[in-house]
């Protein structure tokens, strides 16, 4: 259905910079790595807490609170370094199983992230209980991971 | 022997070709490799960040850096079994690599720059841990950021020929 599109933007050539240049490539991949570092490092501080480890001496509420931009700004790199990456492959991604299931798990991850868990780290932990925080938490950390996986098999076996 | 010869003598195990002949095994290890280095050094760098002092400040750096410690420490472990292995299956791979010999080194300098921190400015954390931490904190925050930065733009680059001797 998407074929078309993918088509399209493989018509555009506005990626042909990239593949034709040796060096943008690894280096728009290199930053991509960077904001997943970031990106995983601002996730766990909180999902760690969730789960009753990591900074119990404060609220999960301030720790997800302080963490917060350095999620939404390791997300907003990985996404510029991201579509670069599409643009410059885009019919072996449309042929990729493993591109194809991490844009459905990451659409249902920043779901997850924006709406439940974050309501689950606002929340008063008195009134939430320490289950949904672990569930939450586990969730987190299984989600993201396995959009990672996904990720690095696009490369690795596409 | 030279350590060409050890590479060598490495390579030509029945289990390093093995792994190296293995359809899937690079494609995992390099998955577990990738992975539990981004939570391992994500944890690094949100230390680091509070060290700095932009990051997490209303939270006394001695109780970020004391219990996020084990966590790092159990990503670390993962990572770096993951990466001998990765070694293992393609010594010569690895061998000729420039860019291999300075992320290793980094990594080398990465524990000493903690490990000085740890054994000097860390010993005086009570005197600032809630405040804003002396330079000399700074510093080795800002040491460990670069060096890690290094660390896994270096390793990452190791895929491509770039710096490539044989």
């Amino acid at each position: 259905m998407l074929l078309p599109l993918f088509e399209w933007l493989d018509g555009l050539r506005v990626g042909d910079w990239i593949s034709t240049s040796s060096y943008a490539a690894p280096l728009i991949n290199v930053m991509h790595i960077m904001a997943l570092v970031i990106l995983f490092g601002s996730l766990l501080i909180v999902d760690v807490r969730l789960l009753g480890r990591g900074m119990t001496q404060q609220p999960v509420a301030r720790v997800a609170r302080d963490a917060r931009p350095w999620l939404i700004g390791a997300l907003i790199c990985m996404l510029l370094t991201g579509i670069p990456q599409v643009l410059s492959l885009p019919i072996r991604e449309y042929y990729s199983p493993f591109f194809w299931m991490k844009m459905r798990l990451l659409l249902v991850t920043l779901i997850f992230t924006f709406t439940l868990r974050h309501k689950v780290t606002m929340a008063d932990e008195a009134r939430v209980g320490p289950i949904w925080g672990k569930v939450v938490g586990l969730v987190s950390i299984g989600l993201w991971t396995w959009i990672a996986v996904e990720g690095r098999l696009i490369g690795l076996l596409s | 022997m030279s350590l060409r010869s050890w590479f060598e003598w490495v390579d030509a195990f029945p289990s390093s070709i093995a792994m190296r002949e293995h359809l899937y095994a690079f494609p995992v290890l390099l998955t577990i490799h990738l992975i539990s280095l981004a939570m391992f050094a994500g944890l690094v760098v949100m230390m680091d960040l509070r060290l700095l002092g932009v990051a997490y400040r209303g939270t006394p750096f001695s109780e970020v850096q004391a219990r996020l410690f084990p966590w790092q420490m159990v990503g670390m472990v993962v990572t770096f079994l993951a990466g001998l292995l990765l070694f293992y299956a393609q010594p010569m791979r690895y061998f000729g690599k420039v860019l291999y010999w300075i992320k290793m080194a980094l990594i080398v300098l990465a524990g000493v720059n903690a490990l000085l921190f740890h054994l000097t400015t860390y010993r005086s954390v009570a005197k600032w841990h809630t405040a804003s931490p002396p330079l000399r904190a700074k510093v080795a925050g800002v040491l460990s950021l670069a060096m890690w930065a290094c660390i896994v733009a270096f390793g990452r680059l190791t895929a491509y020929d770039w710096l490539t001797f044989e």
